[in-house]
C-alpha cells in the first residue's frame, strides 16, 4: 500500500515533560518505546493523568518531545511533520464543533482543508453521515444536537479525509451503547477492509476487548505492559484484561495479591 | 501551479467557515450593523439638538482694532451697538499678541481683527479684508462668529459701498469643521472595538471550545491559518466599513433636516457640521487601516488570553483607553501638540496616526511625506503585532 514496509508508527524512548526546570515540572511521558503495524487497531489505556493524550499529541505534532523520537508512516514527526499531516486525523479529547454551522458543513468545511474535491467531500460527508445515522439532520445547525450526536460528528469529520492512521481520544466518551457500537462496528471495518490504522484511549475496557488488536497500559508516563489482550491476560495470570490493568496500576492485582 | 491551487482552496475552507460561522451569530452580526449606525445617527441627533439650543446663547469676542482709519473705527462701534442683536455677551479688547496667546492656550472662542490698513485699503481699491479666528468645536462661538460675519457684510456693502469684502477665516482646531472632528473620534472608537468580537472568538474561543486542536493539526501551517483567519476578520469588517457609510449618510440627514427646520439662522450648518461627502473615500481607508491594526492587536491578547471572556476584556481595555485619550484630545486641538512623555506615548499609539492622516487630508495641512510617515507606522505597528500574533500562534502552549 505505501512506500514503507515498517510500523506506522513507532516511537524512540519518547518523554515529554512540562515545565522542564521549574517548580511546576511534569514529566508526562517517559521514554515510552513502541510499535504499531498498519492496519492495526491499538488501544492506550491508563488512569487519568497518565499521559495518553499527551502521546497522542505528540504523535500529530501538536507538541515537541522533550527527548527520544517518533515515526508516523515513516516520517519524523518533528522534522516531517508537514508529510505526515495530510495522511492523519485526529479526535481530540472533549473535542469542540463549530456549533454554527450544520452537520453536514463541519464535514465538508474540515475535508476542505485537506485539500480533499468538493464533490467528493459531499460524497464522502452524505456516506458517513448516514452510517452514524445523522442524515436526517445533516442540515441542522450542531448547536442544537445533543453531546452524543455531536461526538457522532465528529468521528465521522475524523473520517471524511480518509486517513491511513487515524488517533481518538476517547471516541465513544458520551456516546450511548448503540452509537458506541455503531462507531466500534465502522473502526473495526475500516481497519480491515481499508487498512486504516487506529490509536485509541479509552477508560471502556469492554471497548479494548472487543476492538483492540494489541493494548498498551500506560501508567504515569510510563509504558507498563504492551502486547495482545490474550498475552497480557495469560502473562499476569489474570481473569481479564480488567484485572491486568489494576494490578499493573495500583500494584495489587487481585488474584496476583491472593497467589 | 496545481499544488498552489490545491493549497490556496484549503485556505478557501477555513475562511468560508470563519465567516459562516460569524454571519450566523445573530447578535454579533447585529452589533456589526447597529454599532456604526447608532453611533453616527445620535451624533447627529445629538448635535442637531444641542446646536439648535446653545447657538441662541451669547458668547465672549475678542476684539482688535488696528485700524486707525474712520471706516474701521465705525464698523467696530456698529458692532458694538448691535452687540445683543449678534449674540455678543461681552466684547473683550485685546492686542494682536494677546490673541496669539489665547489661541495657542487654546481659550478663544472668537476672535476679530480689523487690521491696520483696512479704511486705506477700502478707499484705494475698494476692497477690505476682515481677519476670523474661530473655534469651531464651540458651537456658539461658532454661531455667533457667523453672525457677525453676516452683519459686517450687510454693514459694508450697505454703508460703504464696496465691491468686495474678504473674510480671511480661521479655525483653531486643525479640522475645518465640527464634523471632520467627530468623524475621525467616532472613526477610532468604533473601528477600534469593532474587530475585537470577532478576533477573540476566532482565537480565544476556537481554544476555549476545544476546537483548536484539530484544526491545528489540518496540513497547512500556522501562518496560513493565521492569515486564513486574518481576511475572514477583514472580510467581515468590510460589513462594518459599509454600515459606516450609511451611519454617515444618515447622520448628515440629521443635519440637514435639522438645517432645514431653522430658516432664520445665519450659520449654515449643512456646511458646518455635515461630513463632506467627498472625504469618505478616505474615511473609509483610515478606519481600514485603525481596522487591520485593531485586528493585529487583538490577534496577540487573544493568542495569550485564557479564555474568550478575558480576551475580549483585556481587548478593550487596551484599545479603548488610548483610543478615548486620543479621540477627546482631537477636539481639544492638535493632538501632535504635546511634548514630554505624555506626548511620546499620544505618537506611539497607532490610531494617533489615523487621526493625524484624517486631519492632514481634511485640514490641507498634510504632506505627502508627513502622511506616508503615519502610514507606514500604522502598517508597520499592524506587521509587528501580527508577527508577534503569528509567533504566539506557533507555541505548542496555543492549545492548552
Ligand atoms: N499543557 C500541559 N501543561 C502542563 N502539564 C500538562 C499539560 N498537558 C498535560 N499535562 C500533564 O501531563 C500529565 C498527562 O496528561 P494527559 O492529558 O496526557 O493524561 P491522560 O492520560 O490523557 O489523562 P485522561 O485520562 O484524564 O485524559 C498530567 O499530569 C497532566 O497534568
Ligand atoms: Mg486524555
Amino acid at each position: 500500500m505505501s512506500a514503507h514496509d515498517g510500523p506506522v508508527i513507532r516511537t524512540e524512548e519518547l518523554t515529554k515533560v512540562f515545565s522542564p526546570g521549574t517548580r511546576r515540572e511534569v514529566v508526562a511521558l517517559d521514554s515510552v518505546t513502541m510499535e504499531v503495524g498498519r492496519g492495526e487497531v491499538f488501544g492506550l489505556i491508563g488512569p487519568n493523568g497518565a499521559g495518553k493524550t499527551t502521546l497522542i499529541r505528540l504523535l500529530v505534532g501538536l507538541l515537541r518531545p522533550t527527548r527520544g523520537r517518533a515515526w508516523v508512516l515513516g516520517k519524523d514527526v518533528v522534522t516531517e511533520i508537514e508529510d505526515i499531516r495530510p495522511r492523519v486525523a485526529l479526535l481530540p479529547q472533549e473535542a469542540g464543533i463549530y456549533e454554527r454551522l450544520t452537520a453536514r458543513e463541519n464535514l465538508v468545511y474540515y475535508g476542505g482543508m485537506y485539500g480533499i474535491d468538493e464533490d467528493e467531500l459531499y460524497r464522502r460527508a452524505d456516506t458517513l453521515l448516514e452510517i452514524v445515522g445523522l442524515s436526517d439532520r445533516a442540515d441542522e445547525q450542531v448547536k442544537r444536537f445533543s453531546g452524543g450526536m455531536k461526538r457522532k460528528v465528529l468521528v465521522a469529520r475524523a473520517l471524511i479525509i480518509e486517513p491511513e492512521v487515524i488517533f481518538l481520544d476517547e471516541p465513544t466518551t458520551g456516546v450511548d451503547t448503540i452509537g458506541a457500537r455503531i462507531v466500534r462496528n465502522l473502526l473495526r471495518r475500516l481497519s480491515s477492509e481499508d487498512d486504516l490504522t487506529i490509536v485509541l484511549t479509552t477508560h471502556d475496557m469492554v471497548e479494548v476487548s472487543e476492538l483492540c488488536h494489541r493494548v498498551g497500559i500506560l501508567n504515569e508516563g510510563r509504558l507498563v505492559a504492551i502486547g495482545r489482550p490474550s498475552e497480557l491476560e495469560e502473562k499476569y495470570r489474570a481473569a481479564d484484561l480488567e484485572e491486568v490493568f489494576m494490578g499493573l496500576v495500583t500494584g495489587e492485582g487481585v488474584y496476583g495479591g491472593e497467589a | 501551479m496545481v499544488k498552489g491551487r490545491v493549497m490556496d482552496k484549503k485556505v478557501y475552507w477555513l475562511i468560508k467557515k470563519e465567516v459562516k460561522s460569524i454571519v450566523r451569530s445573530r447578535w454579533l452580526m447585529l452589533g456589526f450593523i447597529i454599532s456604526p449606525i447608532f453611533a453616527w445617527m445620535f451624533q447627529g441627533a445629538f448635535l442637531s439638538f444641542v446646536v439648535g439650543e446653545t447657538t441662541v446663547e451669547p458668547s465672549d469676542v475678542y476684539m482688535t482694532l488696528e485700524d486707525n482709519g474712520p471706516l474701521g473705527q465705525q464698523l467696530f462701534r456698529s458692532i458694538v451697538n448691535h452687540s445683543e442683536d449678534l449674540r455678543i455677551r461681552q466684547i473683550i479688547n485685546i492686542t494682536r499678541e494677546e490673541g496669539q496667546q489665547l489661541i495657542a492656550e487654546r481659550r478663544l472662542t472668537v476672535w476679530i481683527v480689523i487690521p491696520e490698513n483696512f479704511t486705506y485699503l477700502l478707499n484705494t481699491t475698494h476692497s477690505c479684508l476682515v481677519e476670523f479666528y474661530v473655534n469651531t468645536g464651540n458651537f456658539r462661538a461658532t454661531s455667533v462668529a457667523w453672525l457677525i460675519r453676516g452683519f459686517i457684510y450687510s454693514q459694508i456693502t450697505r454703508i460703504i459701498v464696496v465691491q468686495e469684502v474678504q473674510f480671511s477665516w480661521e479655525t483653531i482646531a486643525p479640522e475645518r469643521t465640527y464634523g471632520h472632528q467627530l468623524a475621525i473620534f467616532l472613526i477610532m472608537l468604533t473601528s477600534v472595538v469593532a474587530p475585537a468580537p470577532y478576533v477573540s472568538q476566532s482565537f480565544a474561543g476556537e481554544r476555549e471550545r476545544h476546537t483548536l486542536e484539530a484544526l491545528l493539526v489540518v496540513p497547512m501551517s500556522r501562518l496560513k491559518i493565521l492569515a486564513a483567519k486574518l481576511v475572514a476578520g477583514l472580510v467581515i469588517t468590510v460589513i462594518y466599513t459599509g454600515f459606516t457609510v450609511v451611519g454617515v449618510l444618515l447622520y448628515n440627514l440629521s443635519i440637514i433636516i435639522r438645517d432645514a427646520g431653522l430658516p432664520d439662522e445665519p450659520i449654515d450648518y449643512t456646511a458646518f457640521y455635515t461630513v463632506n461627502l467627498a472625504s469618505l473615500p478616505l474615511i473609509v481607508f483610515c478606519q481600514f487601516l485603525v481596522l487591520l491594526c485593531a485586528i493585529g492587536i487583538g490577534v496577540v491578547i487573544s493568542c495569550l488570553a485564557r479564555d474568550q471572556a478575558t480576551a475580549e476584556a483585556v481587548n478593550n481595555f487596551a484599545l479603548l483607553i488610548p483610543t478615548m485619550v486620543i479621540g477627546i484630545l482631537g477636539f481639544a486641538g492638535s493632538i501632535s501638540a504635546f511634548g514630554g512623555l505624555f506626548g511620546t506615548f499620544v505618537m506611539l499609539v497607532p490610531f494617533t496616526h489615523a487621526i493625524l492622516i484624517l486631519n492632514g487630508v481634511l485640514s490641507g495641512a498634510a504632506t505627502p511625506i508627513s502622511l506616508m510617515g503615519n502610514m507606514l507606522y500604522l502598517l508597520g505597528f499592524t506587521v509587528a503585532t501580527l508577527l508577534i500574533g503569528a509567533k504566539l500562534f506557533e507555541r505548542e502552549a496555543i492549545i492548552s
